[in-house]
């Protein structure tokens, strides 16, 4: 029996954004020089003007029979995933997404300012990272949780987002949507399972 | 009485919730709920039957996702939707002819370029399938509902023009901000779709009444036409399992009362509402009085986020998009570098301008394509109002099928053949005209004259059905030089056009000091004395400091700058007298070295540093000299410094950026021959969305002097190869990001490779790898955008 949809929004105060993170993505791995924690405040004050933080969970059984998972609303093969969510016989499965103002942001920006794009884009990485635990932190609070797995990871294809996506009705819910080659846009969000056990 | 009159006429009651009532039948979440028309047509028929009953007088066909990208057997799924509808309305006892069938459009579940990859035309095409399957069942009107994204609602609304004549109405779905997910706010959406000419509009979906009570008073406030609003049952909550809605039947309704006695003209429900709850509606308001909202007489244009009024404060359109007499533009647009024209764009939204001026007109370009990427280039990043301005028809339409929003269209004259070419555009698409008072005798040397041909072409544009209040007067104005007249009839023709005909007026302004001295002097007099006179909208130069002052002081002075602030803020950046270039500085330290001044601004990523390092060297020292001695060893080091892991990627692009500017300057003081640079083309290959890593190596490319041409992202393969061939790009850079893309990737290289030989391939992006890149028969391979540079190098060793 598949449950129903749980809308969440936020604001990127509710959210910890690592500047570690970000800093990784931009590929610094020792301390940052001070006109790039410069940056970094600008990008956390320019996200702040064009977030819109808004998540979807719901809850699936899980029957797992070989390597084949079997969420009600769709199934798969994958060893990884089995691997993670072994035990569970229910999993959440939520999409989070920084909304399509960060994209426009970023787009923008790369072609006025290419430095500063990458710093923002980066930042927006790490940003949506942070919303993804805190919506995780919501769910921790229900149920004693796995850690979660996000398509594209090991060997689950990103082809699953089409079932995952479908199953959040995440295009009316988040204005998610899948390309032909099934990234999604807005680009800074993020699907994940979660399994309860 | 068609639904058109019977919106217009008495409040119109439209029905409610489709999926929540088939899901208690047993539709399982994520079934595709269009397969029931033919599965279970007895289900469909109680429901829409039971809708009519509760009162309802548009009854919606269960074609939500009836498109080609999610549904397989459209023709017959939407017949079947029709039977069923066509069904319940024979067995309905009560008026047969307060029953209209409305055939239901959803959005396509594609995000449109270019946040998304669906082409715009596509979507177009994909609506007019089901359109044209739904014109030939019989249907009363179309409707285009729960659209998030204006773009997308625009592709439905011009496929229902072109394949039927019924009336089109439409609901958009906003979040609680009052903006739809791709930021349109309500205004910007009403001046769009009354442009397009819908014959109703609104809001469905999302929230529910209360929330959506404020995004209704703002349609009442700004739409001509009927009002629709079809909320939710309130927002969905979860329990046990199951999601439910927290508004009852009897607070909707009391909620749609309030609606009505706002001024909504027709009510109705989306997710989570049943026949009870349009039931009660029905009971509550049908006997408050009717009354259609008032037509709004402000001229209004719209960018993709919001609505402009034309009232009130004087606007600025920026005009330098035009290539007419500027040498870098011209060979951008003959490179098709629209990048530079992006540039311009930002740069003179951030001195002032409300709307963008775009002209792409340049012999030897092909207009009627170049037109639409540039709007839809420009449109991509800025989110002013742009200004479609070209002579050519063919160019007009395309632009203005592609514009997200509602465009100034610049412009149609009082001659025949503009009327009879630009007027239906008009009309098709949406715009406020500009018209200018030129006739087939030239334009006449008085204001009555001006007066007179303005008033014709107003006349002409409502034969059309274009109101007064989308035409925008240009009096214009000739050079003074040839007309000691000139600019005085100019002022008069503002004024008396204002005053008799009760439209606004704009105007080129520079155009009056042609052939005299110090120009900017005359424009800057000139630019008051028309906004005195009454000019709604100025074409100028909003970089031009001079204007700038003059139109800044006009606004404080005229009273519409509170607490003098807009003026206090410019003059404090723009001080009177002109700081002197600096002069070249002593070499400095940075990091144990010591460096020449142009290669330590480089160095340290000071991009206006760099610039006017660059100019005042450029006195001494001859611009090949500069280029060797200062910038390439700059950019040298910092590469090396990168390697080394002594500085990072966006410090890395700080400094090309610096040597970029710094590049410009130089390389404008260089010999034609000297300047010509290898031209180098850039691409994410088609199906990835992620050109980050693709534009930093273009910052880095560019700033060694190399002519990038950057195609963007999701480029076909084809588009890859002809963009080869016209610009005679010797060298070509791929990038994919995804495993899902290097298909893509290693079509685009055998294409090239199987079509032009002779042109090098290199590649690049997170997935990659040498070996990769050998077997799919690439040049060239590079794990990050210093590699980049380096291939770029060996291929062309002489620079």
């Amino acid at each position: 029996m598949s449950g129903g949809l749980t809308l969440l929004t936020g604001t990127l105060d509710d959210c910890t954004v690592s500047r570690r993170e970000a800093l990784r993505y931009l590929g610094v791995r020792t301390e940052a020089p001070p006109e790039l924690e410069l940056m970094l405040d600008r990008a956390a004050e320019l996200l702040k003007t064009c977030a819109a933080l808004k998540a979807c969970y719901t809850r699936l059984p899980l029957t797992i029979s070989g390597d084949t998972l079997d969420f009600g609303a769709f199934r798969l093969e994958s060893k990884a995933l089995k691997k993670n969510l072994d035990g569970c016989c229910e999993s959440f499965l939520f999409a989070a997404t920084l909304g399509v103002g960060a994209d426009r942001q970023i787009l923008r920006l790369s072609k006025a300012e290419p430095a500063f794009a990458a710093v923002f884009d980066a930042y927006c990485s790490a940003a949506v990272e942070g919303w993804c635990n805190y919506v995780n932190a919501q769910l921790a609070e229900q149920e004693t949780l796995c850690p979660r797995f996000s398509p594209g990871y090991g060997d689950v294809p990103l082809s699953l987002q089409r079932d995952v996506l479908a199953a959040l009705d995440a295009q009316r819910k988040l204005g998610i949507t899948l390309s032909d080659t099934y990234f999604m846009t807005p680009t800074k969000s993020v699907t994940a399972f979660v399994g309860i056990g | 009485m068609n639904i058109a009159e019977r919106l217009r006429a008495r409040r119109t009651y439209f029905d409610g919730g489709m999926g929540t009532l088939l899901q208690k039948q047993g539709l399982q979440p994520g079934d595709l709920p269009e397969t029931w028309n033919l599965t279970h047509p007895q289900i469909l028929e109680e429901i829409h039957l039971a809708y009519m009953e509760a009162g309802a007088n548009v009854i919606t066909s269960n074609t939500f996702g009836a498109n080609r990208l999610k549904c397989d057997d459209l023709e017959s799924t939407i017949r079947a939707a029709y039977d069923n509808l066509a069904r319940a309305k024979a067995r309905f006892s009560g008026d047969k002819d307060e029953i209209f069938l409305a055939f239901d459009v959803g959005p396509l579940g594609k995000m449109l370029r270019p946040l998304g990859d669906f082409p715009f035309e596509a979507a177009v095409a994909v609506f007019g399938e089901s359109i044209r399957v739904a014109a030939d069942c019989g249907f009363d009107l179309i409707l285009i509902e729960t659209m998030s994204d204006l773009y997308e609602t625009k592709a439905a609304v011009l496929a229902a023009k072109e394949n039927c004549d019924l009336p089109i109405v439409v609901t958009n779905a906003y979040d609680e901000s009052g903006h739809l997910l791709t930021g349109a706010d309500v205004p910007a959406v009403v001046a769009t779709l009354e442009g397009l000419g819908v014959t109703a509009l609104g809001a469905n979906c999302s929230l529910g009444p209360r929330q959506m009570k404020t995004i209704a008073a703002q349609y009442v406030q700004c739409a001509s036409l009927p009002v629709v609003i079809n909320p939710n049952a309130g927002l969905p909550q979860v329990k046990d399992g199951k999601t439910t809605f927290d508004v009852d039947a009897d607070e909707f309704s009391d909620l749609m009362r309030e609606m009505a006695i706002l001024g909504v003209c027709a009510l109705g429900g989306c997710c989570g509402t049943t026949p009870d709850y349009i039931r009660k509606t029905v009971q509550k308001t049908r006997d408050l009085p009717f009354s259609l909202s008032e037509s709004k007489r402000d001229t209004v244009v719209a960018s993709y986020t919001h609505a402009l009024s034309l009232s009130g404060v004087p606007k600025l359109i920026g005009e330098r998009i035009n290539p007419t007499g500027k040498q870098k533009l011209q060979a951008a647009l003959q490179a098709r570098d629209l990048g530079y024209l992006v540039r311009e764009g930002i740069a003179q939204q951030d001195a002032g301008a409300h709307i963008l001026d775009v002209n792409v007109g340049l012999g030897g370009v092909d207009e009627a394509s170049l037109l639409p990427e540039a709007v839809a280039e420009l449109q991509s990043v800025i989110d002013l109002p742009l200004q479609i301005d070209t002579v050519r028809p063919a160019a007009l339409e395309r632009a203005l099928r592609v514009y997200n929003g509602k465009p100034l269209i610049n412009s149609v004259n009082a001659k025949e053949e503009s009327l009879e070419t630009v007027l239906p555009l008009a009309k098709k698409y949406g715009g406020v005209l500009i018209a200018l008072t030129i006739g087939e005798d030239g334009i006449p040397d008085t204001a009555a004259g001006r007066c007179a041909l303005a008033q014709k072409i107003i006349d002409r544009a409502a034969q059309y059905g274009i109101d007064k209040k989308d035409i925008v007067v240009d009096p214009l104005c000739m050079a003074v030089s040839s007309d000691d007249n000139a600019a005085r009839v100019t002022l008069e023709s503002i004024r008396l056009i204002r005053d008799t005909l009760g439209v606004h007026t704009c105007l080129g302004v520079s155009n009056v000091s042609f052939a005299l001295p110090e120009r900017q002097d005359i424009n800057a007099a000139f630019l008051a004395m028309a906004l005195q006179n009454g000019l709604s909208c100025a074409i100028m130069n909003p970089c031009s400091a001079d204007m700038m002052r003059a139109y800044r002081c006009y606004c404080m002075l005229q009273g519409f700058d509170p607490h003098c602030e807009s003026y206090i803020a410019f003059a404090q950046t723009h001080p009177h007298k002109a700081i002197d270039a600096p002069a070249a500085a002593a070499p400095q330290s940075d990091d144990g070295e010591t460096l020449p001044p142009l290669t330590y601004a480089v160095v340290k990523g000071l991009r206006d540093q760099a610039a006017s390092q660059a100019k005042s060297l450029l006195g001494t020292t001859a611009p090949l000299d500069l280029i060797n001695d200062q910038i390439i060893p700059a950019l040298n080091l910092v590469g090396d410094r990168f390697q080394n892991g002594r500085i990072f990627l966006p410090q890395l692009l700080m400094s090309a950026e610096a040597a970029s500017a710094a590049f410009d300057v130089v390389s404008a003081k260089l010999p034609r021959t000297k300047g010509k640079k290898e031209k180098i083309l850039l691409a994410t290959v088609q199906g990835d969305i992620h050109d980050i890593g693709k534009n930093i190596v273009k910052v880095l490319l560019q700033s060694y002097g190399y002519d990038v041409i950057d195609l963007g992202k999701d480029v076909p393969p084809q588009r890859v190869v002809d963009a080869a061939k016209e610009t005679g790009a010797t060298l070509v850079g791929l990038s994919a990001l995804m495993t899902t893309t290097l298909d893509s990737m290693a079509q685009t290289v055998s294409l090239l490779k199987e079509q032009l030989p002779a042109v090098r391939v290199m590649v690049g992006g997170a997935v990659l790898t040498q070996s990769y890149a050998d077997l799919i028969g690439a040049d060239g391979y590079s794990k990050d955008a210093m590699g980049a540079v380096a291939l770029a190098k060996r291929f062309f060793p002489a620079s």
